[in-house]
This record gives C-alpha cells, structure tokens and sequence, in this order.
C-alpha cells in the first residue's frame, strides 16, 4: 500500500493509541529515518521508547528513531514571537492573563497552528525521506482538532489565515502526506466509537483513514463447547468465558470495522506484567507484515 | 472491611474528576444510586453520559434540568429510610447554562441580547478551555440550594489534570475581570508603566490577527468585554461560595481512574494537583478492577480432558500476568496516596452498565481495597 509521511494515531482512551503509536514507529524505522512526535502531555508513547523530550528537539532512543514532544503552548508561543517581535513585550504578553481574550478571540487557534506545525513536519519529511508517527489525542480531541481548519475558514473568510487553512486542508486530504490509524479494543462500545471516530475523519476532516488497529485481542484458545464445559468450574470457568467473549469481540469487531470500510489489522493480546521494548518489538513486527508490507 | 468507606451517610457534597474514558460518569451515577438506595434524597449531574448509561437514568440528550429517576428495583421497601429515597439525573448543558447566567446578571435586556449575539460569546463555550468547568460549578450550586436535596453528586468534564476543573472559577473570573476589561478598552488609556506594557501588547497581537486574518476581531472583543462590565461581582461571588464548597468538611472530592498504567500515572498528577490547591481527595476509585485469580490447585482436582486442563492452566498464567500488572499499577498509586485516603475498588462487571441496578451493583461494590 501506499504509505504517508504521517500516520496519526488516535483511538479511544485505554485502546493502547500510544502503544500503537509506540510499535508503529519502531516497524517505520525498520525502514526509514522515523519520528515519533508525542502530543500526550504525560509523553507515554515517548517514554515506552525510554526518551522523555521536553521539547521539538529530537531525542535520538536507536537506530534511526527520533522522539520529540509537541505542544499547542510551545506552537502558540512560537505563533505570537511571530507576531510581536520584540521578545521582551511578547514574553509578557503570554505571560498575562489578558492573553486568555486571544484565544477566545480566535476559536481553534491553539489547535490550528499545531496542524500547521503537522504540515511543516510532513513536508520536511518527504525531503529527507523519513517517517513521523504522531501519538496524538484521544478520539474525541482529535476529531476536534482535525476539523479545526473549516471552522478557521468559517471565521476568515478571506485573508493570510484562510489562505493557510486551505493549505493545511489540502494536507490533512493528501493520502501520500497524511493517514490516520484508530485503535480500538475488542469491547462493544470501543468498536462502535471507532467506526464512528474513522467516519468523522473521513466526512468532517476530510482525511484517510488507513487502518483500524484492533488491540489486545487474546490468541485463540478454547472452543466454544470447551467454554461451555468449564462453566461449573467456578472461577476458572469464568476467566475462560471471559477470555472466549474477547476473542469473539475481537472477530466480529474486525468484522464490523471492515464492513465500514475500514482495514482492519489484528494485535495480539500482550500477557505479561510489563510492556517493555521486548513487547513493542513483536507489535512492531505484526504491523510491519500486516500494515506495511502489503 | 467498613461498609460505607466514603462516608456517604453523611456527605452534602461528592466531586469525582478524573481523566475521559475512566468510567467517571458510571462512578458518579453508582454513587448516586447507592447513596439514594440507603434512603437520601441525592442529585446527581453527569457531563457526558455514554448513551446506555442516559438510557439507564432516564435522561436524553437534553435534559439539563433534574428529572426524578426510578428507584423501584433496587430500594428496599421494608427498609424505614425509604420514604425519603429520591434520586434525580440530569446533564450538563454548559452553553445554556451560560446563557441563564448572563440573563440573571445582565443589568438589562440590550446588555443581555448584546453578549448572547457577540460572537466572541458565541465561540467562547468551544474556544475557552475551562468553559464547561465552570459551568459544572454554577449548576453544583443552584442544586445546592435546593433544599429537599440531601447530596449532591456532581461529575466532571474529562480532564488532564485536576485544576482544570478546580481551577475554572479563577479563570473565568480572569476574563471578566475589570482590570482586563480596562486594558482592552480603548477608550481608556490613563494607566501608565507596567499596565502599558500589557495594554500595547495585547492590542498589537489582537490588530496583527485583524489585519492578516481579515477578522476585525478588535472590535468584537472590545464589545464583549465592555458588556460584562459591572457583571464581575456576580461571578466572583458565586465563584466564592463554589470554592467553599468543595473544601468544606462534608464534600468528599474523588478521583476516579482505571488499573492501567497510563492512567494511574494521571491519577498520581491529579492527587499532587489537588493537594497544590490545597484539596485533599478522599478516595481514588480504581474502575474495572479485575477479579481475583483463582488457584491453580483446583485445576488439578477437577474431572476434565487433559487438554482442556493444560488450555485452563494457560489462561489462568495469562490472566495472572494481567493481574500483577494490575497490582503493580495500584502499589504505585499507594505510593501518592495522601494521609487518610483509601483505594477503592470498584469491579468489571463485564458489560457496560444499562439498568440501574448495574449502577447499584457497582455502588454496592465499591469497597476499600
């Protein structure tokens, strides 16, 4: 398949988006110069990876695996030195709570020029041929965030700043530049958010959606009679049927999510008491077989 | 093990923050249940209920006042308190709460019909993080002043942290404060030094988006800000008797979170965020905790194929790992325990809850653990 130089991974809170995003960018390096850039405030994708940046300035964690940490604030600081040149007034500025009028002037600002920064990335990406996985918000902000540049364009009709909102569309649109991945968890109610978030992306935001990943699904085990015949068994009976109600979730979530149009890539549940490299290793390389070498 | 572990006989008020997708609103509305099913009359406000769970409480989308919800399944009719058992559900409409704010503080109905229609206001409940946590608060205290209510339970917006919810009355108060209000307002200009500074930096920032943007913000925000003029005292008295609230003796402030690494890391910042606030949280709530693993012994004894036995032993090795990852998330959460808190446990039911008595079940359940 064709693969863009950013995947934005988002999902559902506690669908594994960043240990996703985490394992997505160790498979990418296998290949190419990769980035993860980490827009979770707590760094949990950069951490798995053993980096902490505090900042855009890579953090090198191995082999051609860089980790940088991006945040509105830093973009919005940025947006306004832009602006008001002499350091000292614009320090100030941001600084004062009359700055709180700026941003309630201006609905989206933050997460605007974030995207901005997002297109930037893309964009060097392509000319030094690497990858930037981007372990972003949570379906809902995301969606939000995604959608920011037709509510831009809604309130500057015309000027420099629709001007650039049309540029970030055409990126967030571009298939070679940008993709989207949703995780999701073999639960009832994460399917069904996860076909829902891949829509508003895909209708709202205008973006492809690449894949859906469907996370933590346990490898088979028990048949469906064996389950049955366990059920005296206490509470071993009930592990076993908790085990067979996630495989069967994990199969006809898989199911549901291509019927909506959306690849589906499965992930195996992970049974130990930590997540360390080790484990990433082995998601990396489902992915690298199932999402990227097809 | 004590029966009551939060004190719920006695609370006015509970507080439950936490990250999204914890199971926050679930945990209010089990704590409402269980407290209006020992026979209080309780009120609880979620924010943004999954739809089963509205379905369970009888609401819709829009139900933003208080609607009275059926206790019959899960009240003990011989029991003497319940006569009193009440409980009534309602969710979070920050806009229109907003909207009945301004009415009741607009000196007159131009002034009202002015900032409804500024488009400044119109973006804010969207554009200023912080919006719907304040309007939480306002909803918390009209509730509170009605006096047939026992308890109050009173979810909150998802959060990164905990002074985003604690924190909303400031902030709103810092946009409609008077001395921002004179920095903006261009007719002033008779404050010299520092406020100077500010006056000519924002002003320069506002005009510099006007003139790349062709928004003619300036004029706008001048508008709007102008027409809270004389507003502000409202607000920070209300947001006063807010603050008191929440630190009175009989509000109980917790945190809900689930056993997955991530989260519990969230849940140690918003313990510290509390106590920076000087807030103490009286319970972390561990959502989903998974059940205890049965031994292994039994395995050998029971009258099963051995290949069935050696797939049941291997399940029973997964989900062990699973549960020592769980309990090595909760020794690190005790660590950031503060002195007199207590870890609950609330328990995977298996399903979302639909009916209330799932949200009875999980209230009953929730146990010191």
């Amino acid at each position: 398949m064709a693969i863009p130089r950013v995947f934005f991974v988002t999902g559902k809170g506690g669908t594994g988006k960043s240990t996703v995003a985490a394992a997505l960018a160790v498979a990418l390096a296998r290949r190419r110069p990769t980035t993860l850039a980490d827009l979770d405030r707590r760094l949990s994708a950069a951490k798995m990876l053993g980096a902490a940046p505090a900042d855009s300035t890579p953090v090198h964690v191995m082999d051609s695996l860089d980790v940088i940490a991006l945040t509105t604030r830093a973009e919005v600081e940025a947006f306004i030195e832009r602006i008001v040149p002499v350091r000292a007034i614009s320090r100030r500025l941001l600084r004062s709570r009359t700055f709180g009028y700026v941003t309630a002037a201006l609905p989206g600002l933050e997460a605007f020029l974030l995207l901005e920064r997002l297109r930037m990335l893309a964009g060097d990406a392509a000319l030094q041929d690497r990858y930037v996985v981007i372990d972003a918000p949570a379906s809902g902000t995301a969606i939000e965030l995604l959608s920011v540049p037709a509510g831009v364009k809604g309130i500057a009709p015309a000027g420099s700043l629709n001007r650039l909102a049309d540029q970030v569309e055409a990126f967030l649109s571009d298939p070679a530049r940008f993709g989207a991945i949703v995780t999701v968890s073999p639960e009832e109610l994460a399917i069904k958010e996860a076909i829902e978030t891949a829509e508003a992306i895909r209708e709202r935001a205008k973006a492809p959606v690449i894949a859906a990943i469907m996370n933590c699904a346990p490898a088979a085990l028990f048949e469906a009679h064996e389950i049955d015949a366990v059920g005296h068994l206490g509470a071993h009976g009930t592990l076993a049927k908790k085990r067979g109600t996630a495989e069967k979730n994990a199969a006809h979530g898989a199911h549901r999510l291509e019927k909506a149009g959306l690849k589906t890539i499965t992930l195996p549940m992970i049974y130990t008491e930590t997540i360390g490299m080790g484990e990433l290793g082995r998601l990396a390389r489902a992915l690298e077989t199932e999402l990227l070498a097809r | 093990m004590k029966s009551d572990p939060l004190d719920l006989k006695s609370r006015r008020l509970v507080v439950c923050l936490g990250a999204g997708g914890v199971g926050k609103t679930t945990i209010s509305a089990a704590i409402a249940v269980r407290t209006a099913a020992s026979g209080r009359a309780v009120d609880v406000m979620t924010v943004d209920p999954a739809p089963r769970l509205l379905d369970a409480l009888g609401l819709n989308s829009d139900s933003s006042e208080p609607r009275e919800v059926a206790l019959d399944s899960v009240l003990n009719s011989r029991s003497r308190s319940a006569a009193r058992a009440r409980l009534r559900a309602l969710k979070l409409d920050p806009k229109g709460t907003f909207d009945a704010i301004v009415a009741r503080n607009a000196p007159s109905a131009a002034a009202r019909d002015a900032i409804l229609e500024n488009r400044i206001y119109r973006n804010l409940a969207n554009a200023l993080a912080g919006v719907a946590d304040y309007m939480a608060m306002e909803k918390l205290l009209e509730l509170a002043d009605d006096a047939t209510t026992d308890m109050v339970v009173l979810d909150t917006p998802p959060a990164a942290e905990a002074l985003d919810f604690l924190d909303a009355p400031r902030r709103m108060l810092d946009l409609l404060n008077s001395r921002a209000v004179s920095i903006l307002d261009i007719k002033g200009g008779f404050f010299g030094g520092q406020m100077r500074m500010f006056d000519i930096a924002a002003r320069t920032v506002l005009s510099a988006f006007d003139r790349i943007a062709n928004l003619h913000i300036l004029a706008d925000v001048q508008s709007f800000v102008n027409s809270f003029q004389g507003m502000y005292d409202g607000f920070a008295e209300r947001a006063e008797r807010a603050q008191k609230m929440l630190r009175a003796k009989d509000t109980a402030i917790v945190v809900v979170t689930t056993a997955e690494p991530g989260r519990i890391a969230q849940a140690r910042e918003f313990i510290e965020g509390l106590e920076a606030a000087g807030l103490k949280a009286s319970a972390i709530v561990v959502n989903r905790m998974m059940s205890e693993i049965p031994s292994a012994a039994e395995l050998a004894a029971a009258k099963i194929p051995a290949a069935l036995r050696a797939k049941l032993k291997r399940n029973l090795a997964d989900y062990a790992a699973l549960k020592r990852r769980e309990y090595i998330s909760i020794k690190s959460l005790r660590e950031a325990l503060p002195e007199g808190a207590r870890v609950l446990a609330a328990p995977e039911i298996g399903h979302e809850p639909r009916t209330i008595a799932d949200l009875a079940e999980i209230g009953r359940s929730l146990r010191s653990h």
